[in-house]
Parts: C-alpha cells; structure tokens; sequence
C-alpha cells in the first residue's frame, strides 16, 4: 500500500470512529457487505466442487442478503438491535440455497447478541458473532467442517482474542476480517472434496466478503470494481437477458474468440459500452466468449472489432423480438392445470426445473409450484408465498434438489400451517414420492410414506462439465458430458449417448423394469430419441420411456425403477 | 328354517364350493363388440383377457335382468326354500343390487337382499360365511348381521397395470384429479365400503409385488385369504411365493371375473382377505 494510500485510510479510519455505530451505521454496513457480495459474485459461483450448473452459492447468498437489507433500508431507528433484528428477519425470508439458510441463521445469531444494544462495541460484536456461531451449527443437522460455518467458529475465536487487546469495534472487524480471509484459505485442509476440486468453499468465502465489503466501507474504498471482471464460461446467463431487451437493442450477438495477445479489459468493456447493451464476457481455457445486445444496424460492429483482437471461432446472431414471441408462444402452451385444495386437505407444493416436469407434476395433484432447481434455488419466501394462501392449513413441500431442502425447513419453521418437508433430492425422487400423495390423509402417516418412497427410484443426470477437474476419482474436463447417478459424479465422456450407456451400465439397469429420461430444454428432442432408440436396443427387456423434461443445463434427467 | 343363498358371477367363488354349500349363481353381462355373453359362458376369462386388446370398442358391463332373478327365486322358493338370502356386488358400483332388489319386491318377506358393499371374494367371503351359518341354524336377521360385522374384517386391494380401464369405466372420480396421463401407472386400489380408493400408483411391477405384500402383511392374522388377479396367473404364484402365512392351506389363486376385468383391465394382482 502506498503512504498515500494509507493516510487516506487511516484519515478515514479516525472520522469513523467519531461517528457512534448505531443502526444507521449499521444499516450502512450491511449494504456495503450486500455491495461487494454482489460485485464478487460470479467469483463466488465459480467456487464449485463439482463441475456442474449448481445452486450457484454467490447469487444465493446475494438474494439472501439484498432480502436483508430491503428489510431496513427504510428503517429510521437508531438502535443497533432493532436494525439487526430486521436484517435477521429479512434474510430468513428471503434465504435461498444451504449457504443462504445458513447465512440468515448467522444474522439471526447476531441480532440475538446484539438484543438490546444502542451501539455496536467491541464487546458485543464479538458476542454477537459467538451468538451467530451458537445459531449456525444448530441450523444444521450434520454440521461440516471446512464451510461457512468453520469460517463462522474462527471469526467468533478471533473476535473473542481481539477483544484482549481492545474494545474499539473498527479494530475487532479489521481481526475478524483477516480471520475469516485465513479461514476460507484453510477450508480445503479440512474437507478433502474442496482440495480434491481445487478450490476453497464458496459460502466461507461469501461470508468473508460481506464483512470484507463493511471493512472497505468502513475504509473508504470503491465497492463496485470487482476483483475479477471476466466470469468464467458457464456462469454466462444469457437467456437472463433477454429480461432486459432494450427498445432498439433488438439484436443479440454471440462471438467466441482467442485474443492474439492478452485482453485488456477495462478498452475492451469500453469499446462494446459504445456499441451495446447487456454485455457479458465469459474465459475458459483461454477462449472468450463475448454476449451483446445491439440495434439491427450495428450487428456487425462487435464482430468486426473483435477481429482485430484475435481469431473468431464461433459467432452467433438472433433477432430477440423473434425470439420473444417464441417464448411468449411457448409460456401461452405451457399454462399449467394445479389441483384445487379443498379445506382439510393436505396441499403439496414442488419445486420443479422445467416446465414439462411442471406438467408432469401437476397432473399428479401438486396444489402448487415454485419454479427452480440446480442453477436457481428460491427462496424461503418463495416456497412460502406458494402455500401461504391456499386454504388448507395441511402442506407438504418436495424440494427436489439437496440445495433447498434447507429453505424449505426454514419455510416449514416461519408459518403457523402444519408443513412437512419430504427431502427429495431429485426430480425422480419428488415424483416417487408423489405417487404415494393422498390428500386426504393424515398428514404426518402421508408424509412418511413418502419418505419411505424416496428410495424406490435411482437417479442419473447427465450435464455438461463447467471446469476441469477431478472429483471421485473421475477426472474432468471442461466441455466434456458427464453423469451423476444419486448425486455422485460417475463418469465423464464425450457424447451424451456415451455418458447415457455408461450411466446405465454403472446403475446395473439389468436389474430394474423402467428407464424414464426427461429431456432437457437445450437438448434436441430428436437427438434424445436417438439416444433413447440406441438404449431401448441395448436393453430390450427393460422398458424406456420419454418425457418432455425442459430443464436447463441438463440434458437428460433420467429416473431408473 | 331352510334357507337359500343366491349371489352373482361377481362373487368369484369356485365351482367346488358353490356346488358344495348349494349356492345358486346368477350371471352378470358381459358385451363385448355389440355380443353379450353371460359371465362365465360362451367365453373363458383367458380368451377374454387375451382378447381384451383387440377389442374394437372396450367391453363392457350389464346386471342381469330382473327377471333372471325372479326366476331364480321363484325355482327355490317352490323347490322347497322358505327364505331366500339374495347377496351381491357393492350396488354403489353395479347395478345387480338393484335388480336383484327389484326382483324381491315380488316375494315379500320371503327374499332377502343383502348389499356387500364389495367385489369378488369380497363379496364372496360374505356368501361363504352366510352358507356356514346357514348350516349352523342360524336365523336369517342373525347371519346378516355376521355379515356386516365381517366387512368390517375384510380387506381387498388391488394393483392394476395401467389406470386406463377404471378410467373409462367411471365408476370413480379420482382417476383425472390425481393420476394424470403423462406418466405410464400402475394405480394402487383399495375397495372400502363399496368405494374404490386409491392408495397410490408405482411404476413397475416389481414395485406393485412390494406394494401388494406390504399391504397383506399388514393385514395381520389371517383368517380367509384369496390371491386374484386378471390373467397374471404367474406373476400372482411369483408374489405368493415371497409370502408366508398363518393358514392351515395355501391360498386359492383366482382370476377375477370378467364383469370385474372389464374395468380392471389384465395383469392386476391382489387379494380379498378376512382379518382374524
């Protein structure tokens, strides 16, 4: 740091701590936390153990936060508590994910340290973050080490030896900053999956930046320049964007590309400013792949620019207007028929990746659907909303997917209706337990029964590898197909055909009667009943059946009984 | 006194024991491409199941005609029988009920008519019981109250292979509102009440074996147990085969009549049971 640097921030330091930390100030903290979380937040994301489209843990952890503080941004209150019992509330509400459940049972632990308090102090601060360590290992049923919640216990530990040198808040979150930065660095020597992926553990590092972001506040610095501006290749979201068509911007050009010499950045973001809108860049193995939305009459800018820059592998152009008729067509097809819920009659609500699922799931007698899965987990509040108005008070929840289980527990914890979390784990998995939904049940005998059914089905899923990795023994490669059966990586190949075979193989199908694969939404249709024909050949004694699946990412979700 | 028992071809009981306890049967309808056959003549329940899926219109169901049972009544009573005791399928979901009931208006006190609010064995149990109270002595007011004291007893559940002949029967509501038509099931039944619930649906039949077996495990002691099934004759043995039970004998396997699996459709297993 220059000497420069260094007496800005320390000028700064000291005016600070003239000022009394009360709620307001807190308030500020909290939104310089949400800030830097969200400018990092692909980093974020792209701490995943296995290579695949996953319940991304920054946007989670994001939408956990920004819930938190829509709670009090309008708040007047001056007291520290009262500000820390909102930002518990929202964030409980609006958690989404395991690493935002866990994220709000940390805030929840705060504001319960924090009960009664008018300014925030050394003191309380760290009592309030062995509260939020006391809360987060009791939020979860089999507490890891090597997550979020070690980076917890060593911010409480840091916070609590800081304390022995001073009581001077400012200095205790300069401690329980750098505990938490050496925390999420160690996470791998703790869980061998994290140094098996090469990687450290998304949530602790989630963690470390929110309190980070308050130290930057805190220290004057910019919060919005994030600390790595290209998103690694699968963490692009363009189908996002089409949300946000311009008037005008109406076309949308793709371009793949290798940069002769490095790309620098900060001209290459202003050059397309010039051009467009909805920008986005995304590097893996040394290719760029450059997302824009412009007007008809520049569509070929970008291009030419940016082959001046390097050599053009790919480029794709679509006309959006067309392409939002499509869906707007595809969403008018696509209206679901939900069972009605007389009074008395147990509801179950699922959470379903696509919208053939959906279907699927709604002529089976779900009462109601929340939209979601491996690249989108909602929210507490959004599994709530599902069921808070149907007139029954009897619910059932199918989460579908290990990383909303936790939010639907948290749901079931928020209302004062009878609900039951039936933890399936996968689409396959939901759909075995809603065979055996009665509605008219007791609610508990129903639900068990479910659970029971949750083994009666084996799930495989084949995706494409967003990273290069090894993991179980499996070595990956960006690109490359690869399969999961029951959650475990199984294998890597270079065609889902292949991967599909193997798949099938490793689950020893020859012992089971019945192959349903649902079909994913960026998977051809006829590609699918390709692989399903080779199947049905190789297998003949088993039968295979096809379903209209239409979740992304994956292109085949295959249930195995 | 002596007493007369009159059931329907629905009852499944087998011809050694209809010969046996003298039970007099009358045959429910079967029409099958604009030809009606008595249940259990002019087709066998094989050739009917095997026929089943080139039918040109699905088969369907009628109850015998009111005069079928006059007669029937009018041959017992002046052959001697001073009460007839008339029992039948559930009339929720068959007519025979009622015009067995039609038919007894005629003969006064004389002929008794007895819902079993069930099918098959179900029914069936109820008819062999009323026949060994019968030989007891026992009054005709006593034995039906033995009878309704056994349906709450007896416990018949079905798996079938497919929901698509129940839910073009229409004998119950559900089939739209839960199993819809996307996935291929096989729905669980159970009959309760002369109500056909659902417990259910499993995908493949290994699972539907599971099922039916946990469901007469269940059960607990037994005291009548009887497999049926629509011409699965081998997949039946197969899941009795996994099954020990307390009885003196093994079960009787049957294939259910073809009244009944008309709306069952073929390759359904399960069992009619009486709970010590």
């Amino acid at each position: 740091m220059s000497d420069e640097l260094a007496a800005a921030r320390a000028k700064r330091v000291a005016e600070m701590q003239n000022l009394p930390f009360d709620g307001q100030a807190y308030k500020r903290l909290v939104e310089a936390g949400l800030t830097w979380l969200r400018t990092n937040q692909q980093t974020v994301n792209a701490l995943n153990v296995f290579p695949v489209p996953d319940g991304d843990t920054g946007t989670n952890m994001v939408l956990t936060m920004q819930s938190a503080y829509n709670e009090i941004k309008d708040l007047g209150h001056h007291k520290v508590s009262d500000m820390a019992a909102g930002v518990a509330q929202g964030a409980l509400m609006g958690a989404r994910g395991n690493s935002g459940v866990i994220l709000s049972q940390i805030w929840r632990g705060v504001a319960r340290g924090l009960e009664g308090e008018e300014v925030l102090t050394g003191a309380n601060l760290a009592k309030a973050f062995a509260d939020a360590r006391d809360t987060a290992y009791k939020g979860v049923v089999r507490p890891v080490e090597g997550t979020i919640l070690t980076v917890t216990k060593d911010i409480a530990i840091a916070a609590e030896a800081a304390l022995e040198e001073t009581d001077e808040p400012i200095t205790i979150l300069e401690k329980l900053v750098a505990a938490a930065d050496a925390s999420v660095e160690y996470t791998p020597e703790l869980l061998p999956v994290l140094k098996q992926a090469g990687v450290v553990d998304s949530g602790g590092m989630g963690l470390y930046l929110i309190l980070e972001g308050m130290l930057r506040y805190i220290y004057g610095e910019p919060l919005d320049t994030p600390t790595m501006t290209v998103q690694p290749m699968a963490a692009l979201e363009f189908e996002e964007a089409m949300d946000s068509v311009e008037e005008g911007q109406d076309w949308e050009v793709v371009v793949d590309f290798y940069p002769e010499n490095e790309l620098e950045l900060k001209p290459f973001y202003d050059a397309l400013e010039e051009m467009g809108t909805s920008i986005q860049v995304g590097e893996g193995d040394g290719m760029y792949r450059m997302h824009i939305h412009v007007p008809l009459e520049n569509r070929y800018l970008p291009i030419d620019y940016i082959m001046g820059l390097g050599t053009i592998t790919n480029i794709a152009m679509e006309n959006l207007l067309a392409q939002m008729d499509e869906l707007n067509k595809n969403s008018e097809k696509d209206r679901l028929e939900l069972t009605n819920i007389e009074p008395g009659e147990i509801a179950i609500v699922t959470v379903s990746p696509g919208p053939g699922i959906s279907r699927i799931f709604a002529s089976l007698g779900v009462a109601a659907i929340v939209e979601g899965g491996q690249t989108m987990n909602p929210s507490t509040q959004e599994l709530l909303a599902a069921f808070e108005n149907l007139p029954t008070d009897k619910v059932i929840i199918l989460p579908n997917n290990k990383n909303i289980i936790l939010a639907a527990q948290a749901a079931k914890e928020v209302t004062v209706k009878e609900v039951h979390v039936v933890p399936s784990r996968t689409v396959p998995q939901g759909l075995a337990a809603m065979l055996m939904h009665n509605p008219e049940g007791d609610t508990e005998k129903v639900a068990a029964k479910m659970i029971k059914s949750l083994d009666d089905v084996r799930t495989g899923e084949v995706t494409t590898a967003t990273r290069t990795v090894e993991i179980d023994g499996v070595n990956v490669e960006t690109g490359q197909v690869i399969a999961l059966l029951d959650g475990k990586l199984v294998l890597a190949a270079t065609t889902v055909e292949e991967a599909c075979l193997s798949l099938l193989k490793k689950a020893n199908i020859e012992d089971y009667e019945l192959i349903t694969m649902f079909v994913g939404a960026d998977y051809a249709r006829s590609e699918a009943n390709r692989v399903a024909d080779i199947v049905q050949e190789k297998y003949p004694d088993q039968e295979v059946e096809m379903q209209d699946g239409g979740q992304p990412h994956y292109q085949l979700i295959i249930a195995i009984e | 006194m002596k007493i007369r028992l009159v059931t329907d071809s629905t009852a499944d009981i087998p011809a050694d024991l209809l010969t046996k306890h003298k039970i007099e049967v009358v045959p429910a309808l079967l029409i099958i491409d604009g030809e009606s056959y008595a249940d259990g003549e002019g087709i066998t329940r094989e050739e009917f199941y095997a026929r089943m899926p080139t039918m040109q219109a699905p088969a369907t169901t009628a109850a015998p005609s009111v005069g079928s049972f006059m007669e029937r009544y009018e041959k017992l009573l002046s052959a001697g029988a001073e009460k007839v005791l008339s029992i039948h399928a559930a009339s929720t979901l068959s007519g025979i009920f009622n015009a067995a009931r039609l038919a007894a208006e005629n003969f006064g006190e004389r002929v008794q008519v007895f819902d079993s609010k069930q099918l098959s064995l179900g029914c069936g149990f109820q008819v062999l019981s009323a026949a060994e109270a019968i030989a007891k002595g026992t009054a005709i007011g006593e034995i039906t109250h033995l009878l309704e004291n056994l349906q709450k007893k007896l416990k018949l559940v079905a798996v079938l292979d497919t929901l698509e002949f129940l839910r073009r029967s229409g004998r119950v509501s559900w089939t739209k509102a839960r199993l819809g038509s996307f996935l291929n099931l096989k729905p669980l039944i159970e009959l309760v009440d002369g109500r056909v619930e659902n417990l259910g649906a499993v995908r493949t039949t290994r699972l539907a074996n599971i099922r039916i077996l946990e469901m007469l495990r269940e059960v607990g002691n037994l005291e009548e147990l009887v497999i049926l099934h629509t011409n699965a004759e081998e997949r039946a043995r197969q899941f009795l085969a996994n099954f020990t039970s307390n009885l003196p004998a093994p079960p009787r396997v049957i294939n259910v009549t073809t009244a009944i699996g008309a709306h069952l459709g073929p390759n359904g297993v399960g069992f009619a049971a009486v709970r010590k």
